[in-house]
């Protein structure tokens, strides 16, 4: 039988070949690609590919010397220096200065994405002093906008959205939390290694405070494949592809964003041009082995913050060592009273099983109306009409005074199909739930609930488990399938000893809802007082073995085997849950966040790692070809840091996180303190001196002015990583104030401006523009954070598939329409075509930089869209309140939307076509004018 | 493997990516016209358009790039190949853009000029429609050892024949089941790929493998790639349009019809026949009162007049220009779409041929008949979908495969066959390509009592026309179609083939993003040329 197809993603495209082509390629590149043929034949022949390597980004951060310049009356900042240097180096001059009110209005859209007011601009003509433009930087800087405008760019780096993005698309409703943290960090200028920090690893790093949990919603940014992750049975090999490109997309995210490496491009064989090999990828998967994305909980108040996570990571902590999946140690007292419960079970198991009293049924019915009878062994065999579904009831004597465990057995008889257990043609039956209740017959109104718990079974169909019959779902249950025609047995633990007066009756109560006749067909009821734990399942037989064992004659690891066999039963452990629970129940309900998760309830077929997964090098990127495990540890090639992350507790995965952190912000770590000045610098001038942002390896651009670069890294590095420290020496700079008037000379010699002859004009981007006419109308709500809004129609009538969004149907007068783009709801695979024509991007998609493009689909959204329309008539309204007559109120449409006034032409022109068609037809034409789209 | 170099031998990587970018106007600032401005190039790439003609072929320089800077300045040079898609290709400095001599073709001779792909949404099912397995019917109640104790939604059961009886067809012989009557008479026109398989047994990944080549999100469509590599064949529509299920979108939504990293000009201009305004903003909203036939025009003129002063401020930045043009495009989109829309003009005959008459085949035929006009208008790549996302009312059938599939196929046989029909016809067929597809095939075992789960492991694709052998079949499946047993093909094989009919070569078209240079193909694709004519 041929096996599925592999089932994996390799990722690029470069034939070997051309590597031995290519003369520009360093040396080191023979060495790798004789690695990848190696790889190809057998994965991970060699070793770690660490190799000295030349490649600028990868050196260390070195002290610049601020260059002489002939022209020293134009720098006003160390910036402008390296800047002029280049410039008289390429015989290039800088542009004048740009009049004041053209500065105010790039400065203000840069920094906070709308534009300066009337007045501010009045205002500002109106500051003769020498200072005027620094406060006008500074008042910007302290305004709220700003971590608005920065967080928005910030969002797209990490490809932020409100929904998963895959098949359904459904709606991730606490990631905005996350949102709301970046603002918050640009507005307070969080430091940014604590920002770099919080996000990888802030849970651990900062755990007194709930930020820490909050950012780390940057792990869970990116899409999420949930019909995979939910639906798909574990372990096929769906599953196993849907956990590796998870995985993949929080490497790719993390090493993209932090320090603008293309590691995901060694997923299936060693980088072709960057010094980084697939051990070192799957490294840094490890590094996230123990996370999934799901909500999580976190709280304000510092103090209940405190205890839930401690009583969170207790209760993992328990649990793992439950699961016998890592040697976690607890509490001495716990440990002690472990080791002595262990004792008493040891001793136990070599004496008789549980002695079981069989129930004697004083009543017994079938909903639908089933003959039921009780026979000579005290079984109830069901007859008679065979409905779809059923409910039995039984009551009986507790027969104990004292009861700790219930028994279900379902027995074969010749008169079922396939001599049952089960009613069903096949032999088979589906136990939805189970109930317990007890209490006196005369008050039936009282009866309480027993609660079960630890509920096991000789045997459980797939999917079909005996823990469906308890819990609370009546679309889950118990099956046997296909071993029917013979005995089975279920077993529940009551979660507190059960104490009966006489008098008293217990009522069991059998759901079988399944449908198509899954029914009991004979089954008997039993109860013991046999201490805990007390199990269905017969011991493993290894187990059983080394039980057999008198102590002494346990080799250690036989006897390390019953012990971790022990702690899967112990109900020690079960009661410091029960424990953990209550007080858990105690404490106020916790606020939600989207984030990086390690223990969570299960949900449908995803289930959290609590541990991290082994991680192996694959094979060609296949899960199918796992080749040799790999411990967390991240790339080799910068120079002066080790390539090694030190990882006290390996099954910790809080503290490989936190490892990979420490080493990103790590002061020596040059592509760190390059990466973030560089994105700045992109911002703030239209593009980066390295002109790829999330690229600093040979397939991206090399630095324009590499000495600035190193300038500006540790110039922003050893100022506390302030960024607003930052902006405010970029913007008050020279080379930024100037105008961005062309010039057919200097044209010639660098045609894209890349030295910065003058400034570059840029064309507002989709948030700015929307936000912009916003507040040009009037009509801009400033309200900060929370939901994101949608700017949609939304129905969700089917939680199992796509909601129904319909921007057509969106009424773009209501609240939601007025507030700022970046608290839009953002559907990944429905996004708003209003914004995606102004080149808004895939937010599936890292996006470093935005495109600028023209399309007619643009034009057309611009002029017939109807937000633009309607905002067409608040525009004119507005006018019209604020000024008497045509001209003046097209001057003041000049100021507020050019920050300008019409020449007389100009306003005799467009006064005149208001005229005749109405001054929302002017409006119109004003948003849709390039003097507004663009900033010079 | 490929026997052309690569393009990487004549140029760094570094200047390669510089003029990725330097191409595509989507930096901040574009770069300055080296010189002057030649207007008689540009007014004849501007008016030579029509129906069914050629892209704007311009007496192209040695190469297309150093044409584009020339002509840069001017209005409707760079604006014009912007708006027209076709900068693309710019990037290489390898001629790699449509070239006369090689009939509209990027690397080598083009068999087809526009290409319309009928995507069945969901998982069609091989064994209920083309996959005829006599072993199937044989054993149908039996056991089977597939390996599997799992399939992706459920537990494999017996192995289950089709509820449809088999009949062999046409010249060929074809083996078609009673569900698709109507492209059963067609057979003889179809080159059917029966051992197609996939990468997931999952919706989601699977609708995107199929349109993107890869299974997670954030990658460009095949229909984005060639809007990519070819523009447009008009001036006044897109080059790519898709046509979604009336109903509503498929799985991964718009998803599956995005550029990604490709600029948002090549991205699938979602289509809806069927609602009252079938392309969003086309026109202003009715309750836009203010907005008049006579305020349009007076209003767009003064539009050009404001946004030329403004231009003339900024020499050197040719955004502004193609903005300008932008706006004249989207007048006459005004104009042409509607048109294209517009059905009234097509004969009683053509109607029927796709089943307008017929409420069950209604939608879908809408769809293809306005699809088939798009085409004569120009758009080089229509996707039609049949199917919505959701648990019913597509091709997943899960439940059972003789009422639920009974459903959908009927609502897409007599137009997937009519459309077949009419463009041989008219004579479309000669240089258009027709693709009927899924993500997946279903399993030849039960689910539940009737239904049928997911199955990578084997389906059916055909094509029809251009370059396509008529009535050959390519791959076989096991004995009950359960597996791809021989010739198996995977999504990259028939993408490489489709660019391979549009004259590209697939390893050549290639974009920078994040470090790689990515491929429809991935690292995959070979061209079956064993359905091709004359190779």
């Amino acid at each position: 039988m041929r096996r599925q197809p592999d089932m994996n993603q390799p990722c690029c495209e470069v034939p070997i070949r051309r590597k031995f082509w290519d003369s520009d390629f360093a040396p080191w590149l023979v060495d790798a690609a004789l690695s990848w043929l190696l790889i190809a034949v057998e994965p991970l022949a060699f070793a770690d590919s660490s190799v000295a390597d030349s490649w600028w980004s990868l050196q260390p951060l070195q002290t610049r010397k601020l260059p002489a310049v002939e022209n020293t009356a134009w720098p006003r900042t160390p910036v402008d220096r390296f800047i002029l240097a280049k410039l008289q180096e390429q015989n290039l001059a800088p542009a004048p200065e740009a009049d004041k009110s053209t500065l105010l209005r790039r400065v203000t859209f840069d920094l906070t994405g709308l534009p300066p007011t009337p007045e501010e601009l009045q205002g500002f003509l109106a500051d003769p002093s020498a200072g005027a433009y620094e406060k006008v930087v500074d008042r910007l800087l302290n305004n709220p906008r700003y971590g608005e405008r920065w967080a928005r760019h910030w969002l797209d780096v990490v490809h932020y959205a409100d929904t998963h993005g895959h098949d359904q698309d459904r709606p991730r409703t606490n990631s905005w939390p996350y949102r709301d943290y970046v603002v918050r960090a640009f507005n307070e200028d969080k430091p940014y290694a604590h920002f770099v920090e919080e996000q990888l690893a802030g849970d651990v790093l900062y755990p007194g405070d709930p930020n820490g949990v909050i950012a780390t919603g940057f792990i869970a940014t990116g899409p999420w494949d949930e019909s995979s992750q939910m639906h798909i049975m574990a372990d096929t090999v769906d599953k196993k592809i849907a956990q590796n490109l998870d995985r993949d997309d929080i490497v790719t995210t993390a090493m993209s964003t932090f320090v603008s490496s293309t590691v995901h491009c060694a997923r299936c064989h060693d980088h072709k041009f960057d010094p980084i090999s697939q051990r070192e990828y799957y490294g840094l998967q490890a590094v996230f082995a123990g996370v999934d994305r799901t909500d999580r909980p976190f709280d304000w108040d510092a103090q209940i913050h405190r205890e839930r996570q401690m009583l969170l990571k207790t209760k993992t902590a328990i649990e793992v060592r439950r699961m016998s999946l890592a040697n976690t140690r607890l509490d001495a007292e716990i440990e002690e009273a472990l080791a002595a419960g262990q004792a008493a079970w040891e001793a136990r198991i070599g004496e008789a099983a549980p002695i079981w009293t069989v129930l004697d049924p004083e009543s017994f019915t079938s909903r639908s109306g089933a003959t039921i009878a009780k026979q000579p062994d005290l079984s109830l065999l069901v007859s008679g009409t065979k409905p779809e579904i059923d409910s039995c009831t039984i009551v009986a004597r507790p027969g104990l005074s004292e009861i700790t465990a219930i028994r279900l057995e379902v027995l074969p008889d010749d008169s079922l199909p396939q001599k049952g257990p089960g009613r069903q043609d096949n032999g088979n039956f589906h136990l939805s739930e189970f109930q317990v209740k007890a209490g006196s017959l005369s008050e039936p109104g009282k009866l309480a609930v027993i609660e079960l718990r630890n509920a096991t079974a000789d045997f459980n169909q797939k999917d079909w488990e005996i823990a469906k019959a308890v819990d609370g779902k009546t679309n889950t249950a118990w099956g046997i399938h296909p071993e029917v025609g013979k005995s089975h047995v279920a077993v529940f633990e009551c979660k507190q000893r059960l104490n009966l007066a006489s008098g008293e009756r217990l009522t069991f109560v059998l759901e079988q809802l399944h449908g198509r006749s899954h029914l009991l067909g004979r089954f008997r009821l039993s109860v013991t007082a046999a201490p805990w734990p007390v199990r269905a399942d017969p011991l493993p037989e290894n187990i059983a073995r080394i039980a057999g064992l008198a102590r002494g004659d346990r080799t250690k690891e036989e006897q390390e085997q019953l012990t971790a066999h022990y702690q899967t039963i112990s109900p020690e452990l079960q009661r410091l849950l029960d424990e953990i629970d209550e007080k858990l129940a105690k404490l106020p309900k916790p606020n939600l966040v989207y984030a990086a998760a390690h223990d969570f309830k299960p949900q449908g077929k995803f289930t959290p790692a609590k541990v991290p997964r082994p991680i192996y090098v694959l094979g060609r990127g296949e899960v199918t070809r796992p080749g040799q495990p790999v411990l967390p540890g991240t790339i080799s090639c910068v120079a002066g840091l080790p390539s090694s992350l030190e990882i006290e507790n390996l099954n910790d995965e809080a503290s490989r996180r936190a490892a990979l952190a420490k080493w990103i912000t790590d002061p020596r770590n040059g592509l760190t303190w390059r990466s973030i000045v560089n994105r700045v610098w992109h911002y703030h001038f239209g593009r980066g001196i390295v002109d790829t942002p999330n690229d600093f390896g040979r397939m991206g651009s090399g630095p324009t002015h590499p000495e600035l670069l190193d300038w500006l890294a540790i110039f922003f590095r050893d100022r506390g990583g302030s960024l607003k420290k930052l902006h405010r020496l970029l913007v008050t700079s020279a080379v930024y104030r100037q105008s961005s008037q062309h010039d057919p000379k200097f044209a010639k010699i660098d045609s894209d401006n890349r030295f910065l002859w003058r400034m570059n004009r840029s064309r507002l981007d989709a948030e700015s523009l929307r936000d912009a006419i916003l507040c040009i109308t009037g009509k801009l709500d400033l309200k900060m954070g929370g939901h994101p809004v949608k700017q949609f129609h939304f129905e969700d009538p089917d939680p199992g598939v796509t909601p129904k969004v319909d921007y057509g149907r969106f009424d773009v007068d209501s609240p939601e329409s007025y507030r700022r783009s970046v608290y839009r709801w953002i559907f990944r695979t429905l996004p708003d075509p209003f914004m995606e024509a102004m080149d808004c991007p895939d937010s599936s998609l890292l996006a470093p930089t935005r495109n600028s493009s023209v399309t007619a689909l643009q034009a057309l959204a611009m002029l017939n869209n109807r937000f633009i329309v309607r905002q067409s008539e608040h525009f004119a309204e507005r006018l019209r309140r604020s000024r008497d007559g045509l001209v003046g109120q097209i001057e003041l449409a000049y100021e507020l939307a050019f920050g300008r006034r019409p020449t007389a032409q100009e306003a005799k022109e467009l006064a005149g076509y208001a005229q005749r068609h109405d001054l929302p037809n002017a409006c119109r034409l004003i948003l849709n004018s390039s003097e507004f789209a663009f900033v010079n | 493997m490929n026997s052309d170099p690569p393009f990487s031998r004549s140029a760094s990587p570094q200047t390669r990516s510089r003029r990725r970018e330097e191409a595509h106007l989507e930096k901040s600032e574009i770069r300055n016209p080296k010189s002057e401005i030649n207007q008689s190039l540009v007014t004849s790439a501007a008016t030579k358009e029509g129906f069914l003609r050629e892209p704007p072929r311009l007496a192209i320089p040695a190469s297309r790039r150093d044409f584009l800077w020339r002509v840069g300045g001017g209005l409707g040079g760079i604006a014009l190949a912007h708006l027209l898609g076709e900068q693309g290709l710019l990037a290489d400095s390898t001629p790699t853009r449509p070239r006369p001599d090689f009939d509209g073709g990027l690397h080598h001779r083009a068999k087809v000029k526009r290409v319309i792909q009928l995507f069945m949404n969901g998982g069609a099912s091989q064994c209920d429609t083309f996959d005829y397995k006599p072993e199937l019917i044989k054993r149908s109640g039996e056991k089977f050892d597939s390996g599997l104790t799992a399939t992706a939604t459920g537990v494999p059961g017996n192995l289950m024949k089709s509820p449809w009886e088999w009949k062999q067809h046409g010249q060929c012989g074809r083996w078609v089941s009673s569900v698709f009557p109507n492209i059963a008479a067609r057979v003889d026109d179809l080159a059917f790929l029966m051992a197609m398989a996939s990468k997931t047994n999952v919706h989601g990944p699977g609708v995107y493998l199929q349109n993107t080549g890869f299974v997670m999100p954030g990658f460009p469509c095949l229909g984005a790639w060639i809007s990519y590599a070819l523009g447009s064949l008009s001036e006044n529509l897109p080059a790519f349009v898709v046509i979604p299920d009336s109903r509503g979108l498929p799985y991964n939504s718009t998803g599956s019809f995005a550029s990604s990293f490709l600029p948002v000009l090549h991205q699938g201009l979602v289509i809806k026949p069927s609602a009252p305004n079938p392309i969003a903003d086309l026109h202003p909203p009715e309750t836009a009162k203010f907005v008049t036939k006579a305020s349009e025009e007076e209003g767009l003129a003064l539009l050009t007049k404001m946004n030329l002063e403004h231009a003339a401020q900024w020499p050197g930045d040719s955004r502004l220009e193609a903005r300008i043009a932008s706006y004249e495009l989207a007048a006459r989109m005004q104009l042409s779409a509607p048109e294209a829309l517009d059905l009234s003009g097509e004969t009683e005959t053509t109607r029927e041929l796709y089943g307008l008459d017929e409420k069950v085949t209604e939608d879908f035929g809408r769809n293809c008949l306005v699809a088939r006009r798009l085409l004569e208008r120009g758009v080089r790549f229509v996707q039609v979908w049949s199917g919505t996302a959701g648990a019913t009312g597509n091709w997943d059938n899960h439940s059972d495969v003789g009422k639920e599939l009974e459903f959908i196929a009927r609502r897409t046989d007599k137009p997937a066959a009519g459309l077949v029909k009419d463009l041989k016809a008219r004579g479309l067929l000669k240089d258009t390509l027709v693709i009927w597809t899924t993500e997946f095939g279903r399993m030849p075992f039960s689910q539940g009592s009737k239904g049928r789960d997911h199955n990578g492991g084997t389906f059916v694709t055909w094509l029809a026309g251009a370059g396509i052998k008529p009535g050959v079949t390519y791959g076989e499946s096991d004995a009950v179609s359960f597996k791809a047993a021989a010739n198996r093909t995977y999504c990259y094989d028939l993408h490489a083939t489709i660019l391979h009919l549009l004259g590209i070569d697939h390893e050549k078209l290639t974009f920078r993003h994040n470090g790689t240079d990515r491929r429809l193909t991935d690292v995959h694709g070979r061209v079956i040329k064993e359905i091709l004519i004359g190779s």
